[in-house]
């Protein structure tokens, strides 16, 4: 179908919203967040004042920051892994014929209707150090209950499973999709020739999801490295010391605490480029294995 | 149509944009109070405050508007300070004062009441000298309020305790929260609300200074002082605790109220705001007393928390809405208006004539827990050291020492790298914050 437009000024303006929301709220802060990167603001009059590489200096030879990365790094790879295993695993249970088994798949896209304050919420009931079910249950069998909010480790554990758990239901809802996609001739091909479940899913099943794994693995990666300041907001704030500092929380704490705005610009352009290399790296030598049919 | 079209999508954008308040009704002068005052403190506010004004003054509607935590208010205010559409008056907290004063976007109280409009002279000593920097009083005090124990009883008695005795030192809360934790009363001893602040409290308490300039207040502040030994002493004897399990660390803020409302620590040291809040949600009787002391250590006092108004300048008031501040400013200065806020709350009736007036209706023999913050703060000597500090991004400030605190506890450092390493990082704050505003 090749519709023409009659004259050259309909298309225009026909993009023109768009082209005005992408303006406003996404091309001119971000130039504002550049130029404010290299100031020095003061916040009550947004005066800055120019101070050069500053900021970044500051936040590159600045540990906090160095940790606030390492967090990040071990949150987001962590994170990823394990929502993207269990996704997997629940996607193949969910393609069966059971009955009932609509309500199933329901119940597993569930938690990512949930706001991130409901989600956060949730967890950090559960995980309540001195009221929580989960504290009370292991006292109940254990007969111990780590404080979760005291131990970096365990906080981090904490948060690192809520967000995998938020992620779940988007994942599984792909991984659903690309199974169903799969011929089902191929696996009983495979069968026939003698192969055991565990290899004609390897063999047959796993190289014919891997675009949808691959899509899943960037905006996995996205959503860890970006999205989660409410989950973790609302479950730790960034503590206990710091030990689930990850990135973008550190930009809130300067930018929207310490309304330190220079040297939070500073941190969403590194962040910028951060996951703009990010997924560059990914389509060069992920992208690679993919198997599009 | 095309012209239409655009025109059209043009019309749009715009309504989107015109705030609802442009079109508004005429005749009443509005003044915006933008709040963080959350749980039974937002009805108080709302329906206590805002209606009572607004009935005695019709010609003044008073809106007020809750905009989050403190952090997030102060965010929100400076955000619109810089739009040049800030609300007329915003109530910050403690922290916040020396980021208002030099933020060149106020009225000072004193500059805006005229002399003999309210008397200042009637407000609690310590709640008007927190406020009041080299002569100036900034600030409408509005919400005081300081830390203090509370003790469940029932533990104290299963305990085998006097529940009418609450620990008096840290010695005695050591002593007996091992004794509650042996008997098997409670898991912990002891937890702390808003973490940070307790420890500039027991500086304050002990009449040690925080940072240097007399804690900011002579002037600004370049360094603070809680690495000294006494800070390092503090901090041992919290970890001392955290390592044998009598310290419950229960989070930031309001979150410990969770450990010690269910019965899980036998005390907690918190805020007096949450008298009302924490009384309303014990099924036990609370019992609450002063702070413990340091055995050796000099006398000092508690400090003000808590926070004031602040009248925000904009682009120019108009003289109708400055007599309307002025109105409410009077109105909440009332000892009914007073002594009804610290009913609904458990902050300070910051009025000796509200004091009075309480008083009189007997609110305090019936109320015991409500009056134990003011003893507290009018026992002990008026000094540098208990008039408060005053620093520089102080909101940051207290996020650093939360971490060291944190570190302290979970025992992640020892307690004299953790406020060494603090100190050193809040010091560089102050030392950017001294070069922002010159």
């Amino acid at each position: 179908m090749e519709g023409r437009f009659p004259d050259r000024v309909l298309p225009y303006v026909l993009v023109a919203p768009s082209i005005i929301v992408v303006l406003l709220f996404l091309l001119i802060p971000s130039g504002e967040a550049l130029w404010q990167s290299l100031s020095r603001v003061n916040p009550f009059t947004g005066q800055a004042t120019f101070v050069g590489l500053h900021n970044f200096i500051v936040l590159l030879s600045s540990e906090e920051y160095r940790h606030s990365a390492g967090v990040s790094v071990v949150f987001t790879a962590a994170t990823v892994a394990l929502s993207l295993s269990t996704a997997l695993a629940m996607a193949l249970l969910a393609n069966q014929r059971l009955r009932g088994i609509g309500l199933y798949r329901v119940a597993l896209i569930w938690p990512y209707a949930l706001s991130p304050a409901v989600a956060g919420t949730i967890w950090a009931l559960l995980f309540e150090p001195s009221t929580g079910i989960v504290t009370f249950l292991l006292r109940a069998t254990v007969g111990v209950a780590p404080n979760w909010m005291m131990n970096g480790r365990l906080a981090l554990l904490v948060v690192i499973v809520a967000a995998a758990w938020k992620l779940l239901g988007y994942n599984v809802v792909f991984f659903l999709a690309g199974l169903q996609a799969v011929p089902e001739e191929l696996s009983e091909a495979a069968a026939v020739d003698g192969a055991p479940p565990w290899r004609r899913f390897w063999a047959v099943t796993f190289p014919l999801l891997s675009p949808v794994t691959f899509f899943l693995l960037i905006t996995n990666s996205l959503y860890a490295f970006f999205e989660v300041f409410g989950l973790i907001d609302v479950i730790t704030q960034g503590g206990p010391a710091r030990a689930t500092d990850v990135l973008v929380y550190k930009l809130y704490r300067d930018g929207f605490v310490s309304i330190n705005w220079g040297l939070a610009s500073a941190q969403s352009v590194l962040l910028f480029v951060l996951v703009a290399a990010l997924t560059i790296l990914q389509f060069r030598y992920a992208g690679r294995r993919v198997f599009y049919s | 149509m095309r012209r239409y079209g655009v025109a059209v999508t043009l019309i749009v954008v715009f309504a989107l944009v015109i705030p609802g308040g442009w079109v508004q009704a005429q005749g009443t002068v509005k003044i915006t109070l933008w709040h963080a005052m959350g749980g039974a403190r937002y009805e108080a506010i709302t329906k206590g405050i805002a209606e009572g004004f607004n009935r005695t003054y019709p010609s003044y509607t008073l809106e007020p508007l809750f905009t989050g935590s403190y952090a997030e208010t102060l965010t929100k205010a400076i955000a619109a300070i810089r739009a040049g559409n800030p609300p007329h008056i915003v109530q910050v907290y403690e922290v916040g004062t020396q980021t208002m004063i030099d933020s060149g976007a106020i009225i000072p109280v004193t500059d805006l009441v005229k002399p003999g409009e309210i008397n200042f002279n009637d407000y609690i000593d310590p709640i008007l000298k927190y406020y009041t920097v080299r002569g100036k009083l900034y600030s409408m005090p509005f919400n005081s309020s300081t830390a203090i124990l509370y003790y469940n009883k029932d533990i104290f008695r299963k305990a085998g305790l006097d529940p009418d005795r609450p620990p008096q030192t840290f010695d005695e809360l050591e002593q007996m929260g091992r004794q509650i934790i042996r008997s098997g009363a409670a898991r912990g001893a002891v937890t702390l609300g808003w973490p940070a602040w307790i420890f500039e409290q027991m500086f304050a308490y002990h009449n040690k200074l925080y940072a240097n300039n007399e804690n900011g207040r002579t002037a600004r502040a370049t360094k603070v002082l809680f690495d000294q030994p006494f800070g390092v002493y503090l901090a041992s004897r919290w970890a001392a605790w955290a390592k044998e399990g009598l310290l419950v660390y229960g989070g930031r803020e309001y979150a410990p109220n969770r450990a010690f409302l269910a019965g899980e620590v036998a005390m907690l040291m918190q805020s007096t705001s949450q008298v009302s809040t924490i009384e309303r949600g014990a099924q036990f009787a609370v019992g609450t007393a002063f702070l413990p002391r340091i055995p050796g250590q000099p006398r000092g006092k508690s400090v003000i928390g808590g926070a004031s108004l602040w009248v925000l300048k904009g682009r120019g008031r108009s003289p109708a809405e400055l007599a309307a501040i002025v109105a409410l400013f009077k109105y909440l200065n009332q000892p009914q208006q007073t002594a009804q806020w610290h009913k609904d709350t458990g902050y300070f009736p910051a009025t000796q004539s509200a004091v009075k007036l309480l008083e009189a209706e007997g609110w305090f023999a019936t109320h015991p827990n409500f009056l134990t913050a003011f003893k507290q703060i009018q026992t002990g000597p008026d000094t540098g050291a208990t008039r408060g500090v005053l620093l520089g991004n102080f909101v940051q400030i207290r996020d650093i020492t939360d971490t060291m605190l944190e570190r302290v506890f979970s025992g992640r450092m020892t307690p004299a790298d953790a406020v060494r390493v603090g100190a050193e990082e809040a010091n560089k704050v102050l030392t950017e914050y001294n070069q922002a505003y010159k």
